[in-house]
């Protein structure tokens, strides 16, 4: 399937590179936690959780459209879905539409699953199917309960973790018989995407795969303003202090990379080849297909 | 009171949840889209054996429930209590029959039985999976009454327990007996 994915990319155009795993930045994300060593004396080494800024430097040095394909690091994640060491296809294409970077990971995911259609929902749409609320209108207290009935024990700081932990219950529920595109995810889960506004309403110009429950991609209409950028990591670390974590140190390199690509358009897309060997493979759980793992 | 992170969450844990007592039967990480992670569990109420789900955030923690298990031996009986016995510590204590409840078929003396305290008073309690026991009475066996397979019939045995033996097993001899269904497995 490696050779599979290369010979996909091949036939696109698309370069393959290879960034380093590991490095002095570290990527900053309030909920993923990252693993560290001390690479040389006095100076702290972080194993990347995606590639994602070691390829946004290259594509600032001018690369054309790129993929890696790549093994990443989340400390503490070990579940039926979730390895701390797993392997991702990242891509990015410029001169490239949103929709046609959603049909083009759709293309992907079908090398290794059979011949399933694609279908396209909201965010709150899907919310609304699973939880008969809407995300974006309802009330905190509308979400606490729901959530309580669903058996969450512990009280959440906010409306984003409630948004959250409700979700993992629509997940669970999309692409039952096809590939389910998730689109308009609330602004406030924009991670290193750009953001719009449709009706008074923020959203995350983003998308998400899924299939028999799964995540299986995260796709961005990549955000280029170094500004914005670096406000978003400064509001993830005082997001972090808050919940006890450490801050981590704001990549400059990056920043500095987003500056030469600030007037220019990419669409970037992560998918979790593991996920796509479980389905592949028809089994629910990470391991079946990892034999050497945590 | 010691407590336990939800990521050392373990099958077979006792943990306190709404003050209540509770085996962890299962868990497990889950991270829905780029938000924070949670630890699912399936959670068994330590005294009345109901399941739940609950949900926490992960690296939260738990009380650990002040559970303790222990083999005691019976020594004898009162009106509304058994008597046991710690073989290490010779502690005796007594166990009220409504914790025993519908157990109280299997209780012999000078058996060891397992059972669950809960801050500090017996909530369960368990007896051997096998017991050795003599049937105190039966009907004699009928002989060939046997053509269809395996024919059973009832016998009473000296702790009071009523169980199906096969009809070659007569009065007075002891039989091996699985405690968890009541079957009879062999003679002894």
């Amino acid at each position: 399937m490696f050779r599979a994915v290369r010979d996909f990319f091949a036939a696109r155009n698309v370069l393959e590179v290879d960034t380093p795993l590991l490095s002095p930045f570290a990527p900053i994300d309030v909920h993923i936690d990252i693993l560290e060593t001390e690479a040389i004396a006095q100076q702290t080494g972080y194993l990347h959780s995606s590639p994602e800024y070691g390829m946004k430097k290259l594509l600032a040095m001018g690369s054309p459209d790129i993929f890696q394909l790549s093994h990443v690091y989340r400390q503490g994640e070990i579940g039926p879905k979730h390895q701390i060491e797993f392997s991702m296809i990242e891509w990015y294409r410029s001169h490239f539409s949103f929709a046609q970077l959603i049909e083009e990971t759709y293309q992907l995911c079908l090398l290794f699953l059979d011949n399933l259609p694609l279908e396209t929902l909201r965010y709150a749409e899907a919310f609304q199917k699973t939880h008969s609320l809407d995300p974006f209108s309802c009330s905190l207290q509308e979400l606490r309960a729901r959530s309580c009935e669903l058996g969450l024990e512990s009280p959440l700081e906010e409306k984003e973790s409630y948004l959250t932990f409700l979700w993992d219950a629509v997940e669970n529920s999309l692409g039952d018989h096809c590939i389910t595109c998730v689109t308009h995810f609330p602004g406030s889960q924009a991670a290193l995407a750009k953001t719009t506004t449709e009706n008074g309403i923020n959203y995350a110009s983003r998308f998400e795969l899924y299939h028999k429950g799964i995540e299986l991609a995260n796709g961005y209409h990549e955000l280029t303003d170094p500004l914005e950028q670096k406000h978003r990591f400064v509001l993830a670390n005082q997001k972090r202090v808050a919940l006890g974590k450490k801050p981590l140190p704001i990549d400059e390199e990056l920043l500095q990379a987003l500056k030469l690509l600030q007037n220019q358009d990419f669409f970037g897309v992560a998918v979790g080849f593991d996920r796509l060997m479980m389905l592949r493979h028809k089994t629910m759980e990470i391991r079946d297909i990892l034999p050497l793992c945590w | 009171m010691a407590q336990v992170n939800t990521n050392d969450f373990k099958s077979g844990m006792k943990v306190e949840v709404d003050g209540e007592p509770y085996t962890i039967v299962g868990a497990e990480f889950v991270k829905p889209g780029k938000g924070q992670a949670f630890t699912r569990t399936k959670l068994k109420h330590l005294i009345s054996g109901r399941v739940i789900e609950k949900t926490f955030k992960s690296g939260e923690k738990l009380d650990l429930a002040d559970v303790e298990e222990k083999t005691m031996r019976m020594v004898y009986r009162e009106q509304e209590h058994i008597v046991f016995m710690d073989d290490i510590s010779f502690d005796q204590l007594s166990v009220p029959l409504s914790v025993i409840a519908d157990k109280e078929k299997w209780l012999k003396e000078d058996i060891l039985y397992d059972i669950v305290f809960y801050k500090g008073s017996a909530v369960d309690f368990t007896p051997p999976t096998f017991m050795e026991l003599l049937i105190t009475e039966t009907a004699p066996g009928v002989r060939g009454d046997t053509a269809s397979g395996r024919v059973l019939k009832p016998a009473l045995l000296e702790t009071g327990a009523k169980v199906q033996i096969p009809i070659f097993v007569e009065e007075g001899e002891k039989i091996k007996v699985d405690t968890r269904t009541g079957e009879y497995v062999s003679r002894v």
